[in-house]
């Protein structure tokens, strides 16, 4: 069994944003939308012991975490959206029709409504990539090396080794965590400045939809089965009755 | 035939009714028994399609089995959506043309015949209801359509234009992602509204024993004179007005061509 994951080293990240101008380049990600991202926390003052403070900055790369139990999977009302075998969350094109119920359910932000195909886009591992034995565009430009890309399920891995033994964590809180597959590793102090800049959201679902799901669905469900049902019952008074002989 | 039939819905004598059985009157035409069964056989696709399509846990309310069976069939689930949408662009442009070359006969005849509602109409429905209850009461004469028929006309009017329009607003993103977002529900909503009175609708017109006659004229586009004077007097009383005018102007009119026909003949 294979389970991507990736690790990004918030120690050796420099913030030049290679990784977005090549994710970009790969697959041609329209302006002001980003299947990964640098944000800047900006420097920011924790306490320290004895009326100390200590300026402490970091980046934040984001992308779709590929997450264990992901709320965008079930979101999703054609199934366009579903987690592969081997962890990685996909977008088929071919079935989406681009209503978002998806992009409001991603805690994280990841997707976007692409403006000219009408249909949701994220960052997909590069899994045509890596069809091809290549590493995802991001990782293998990231000057520094502070990401990592590789397989979970493979003690031999460097994710492996940065998760299980270095202890890399993913973004998540007390409310929502939804097992994120993008870890973060390097100084514990950035990891946690990360964390509560850009804590993950509560999913969403939209307005139509819950009206769908929790007041339409039910109504719509009775109504169909009383009509059904009302229909049988008279069938079932004419089977009892019969018919007359002459009219 | 009593001339007093004509006025005033009246019960008939035995030999009235074995006269009226045997004559016939022209119900439907063909391009309406056409579109009729167009009609049914695209919303049987796009309801089967449509409900294997819808998967995730929150939406979906048909078993996985069924979505199994017509992924079976298509392969995968994008060609069934690719399907779904052809179908249903089919429909429309069908529906167009039968609304923009046959808007004086066939659309005028729809609103003219199936919504306009008339006070006995809804008498009518209260009536039926109560009937169903086991109360003794008589139904109002009724038009070509009855009150249920007229009320299922416009469940499926405004159901069919929203179907339309929201399938339309899916496919193309007309209006962009919130107008997509609704227009997933309002989907939903107008099948589901056109469905709870189909099953209604195939029961009283295939299996009631009394619209047997109502049945069979969505083939043939008849039906016999006995059926439209007990369930659509008001009809009935019109058709056979307009049919004796039609006689008499048409008899004259052979009668005369007759004459100068033998006329020439002769000389």
């Amino acid at each position: 069994m294979t389970r991507y994951a990736m690790v990004i080293n918030v120690q050796r990240c420099v913030g030049c944003h290679a990784c977005e101008v090549a994710c970009r380049a790969e697959w041609g990600v329209p302006d002001n939308e980003h299947r990964t991202w640098v944000r800047p926390t900006y420097p920011t003052a924790l306490k320290r012991g004895g009326g100390l403070f200590e300026l402490v900055a970091a980046f934040y790369v984001g992308q779709c975490n590929h997450c264990e139990h992901p709320t965008c999977v079930e979101a999703c009302p054609t199934g366009a959206t579903y987690k592969r075998e081997d962890g990685i969350v996909v977008v088929d094109h071919d079935l989406c029709i681009g209503c978002g119920y998806c992009v409001e359910a991603c805690p994280y932000g990841a997707r976007y409504v692409h403006p000219t195909l009408k249909k949701v886009d994220k960052c997909d591992f590069c899994a045509p990539r890596l069809e091809k034995g290549l590493e995802p565009a991001c990782v293998e430009t990231c000057i520094t090396g502070a990401k990592v890309f590789g397989d979970l399920d493979d003690p031999t891995s460097d994710v492996y080794k940065l998760v299980f033994g270095e202890g890399a964590r993913g973004i998540t809180s007390d409310e929502v965590n939804i097992g994120p597959n993008v870890y973060y590793v390097g100084d514990d102090k950035k990891v946690d400045l990360i964390i509560n800049k850009f804590p993950p959201r509560k999913p969403k679902l939209p307005t139509p939809a819950s009206l769908w799901e929790k007041v339409l669905k039910p109504l719509i469900g009775l109504g169909v089965i009383g009509s059904f049902l009302g229909a049988s019952v008279a069938y079932f008074v004419q089977l009892f009755k019969g018919e007359e002989k002459f009219e | 035939m009593r001339k007093e039939l004509l006025e005033k819905f009246l019960p008939l004598t035995f030999d009235e009714r074995e006269e009226l059985k045997k004559k016939k009157l022209k119900k439907h035409d063909i391009a309406t028994i056409y579109l009729h069964w167009f009609n049914a056989l695209v919303w049987f696709i796009e309801l089967t399609t449509g409900s294997a399509l819808i998967i995730s846990k929150y939406y979906r309310f048909t078993p996985v089995f069924w979505q199994k069976i017509w992924m079976g069939i298509f392969g995968t689930r994008a060609n069934m959506l690719k399907f779904h949408i052809m179908t249903g662009v089919t429909w429309i442009i069908v529906l167009l043309l039968y609304a923009i070359f046959g808007y004086k006969n066939y659309l005028w005849g729809y609103i003219k015949n199936m919504l306009i509602l008339a006070k006995d109409d809804i008498i009518w429905v209260i009536r039926r209801g109560q009937l169903i209850l086991g109360e003794k009461v008589e139904l109002p004469p009724q038009g070509i359509y009855n009150g249920g028929q007229k009320l299922y006309a416009w469940d499926v009017a405004v159901g069919t234009i929203l179907i339309a329009v929201s399938g339309i607003v899916m496919t193309t993103h007309i209006g962009g992602v919130t107008a997509v977002r609704w227009a997933i529900a309002i989907h939903f909503l107008a099948v589901g509204m056109v469905v709870m009175g189909l099953f209604v609708h195939i029961y009283m017109a295939a299996f009631m024993p009394e619209e047997r006659e109502s049945f069979f004229s969505m083939f043939t586009g008849y039906v016999n004179e006995l059926y439209a004077y007990e369930h659509h007097y008001k009809w009935w009383r019109e058709m056979v007005k307009e049919r004796e005018e039609w006689i008499k102007r048409y008899k004259e009119d052979i009668e005369k061509e007759l004459k100068k026909y033998t006329e020439e003949a002769r000389a």
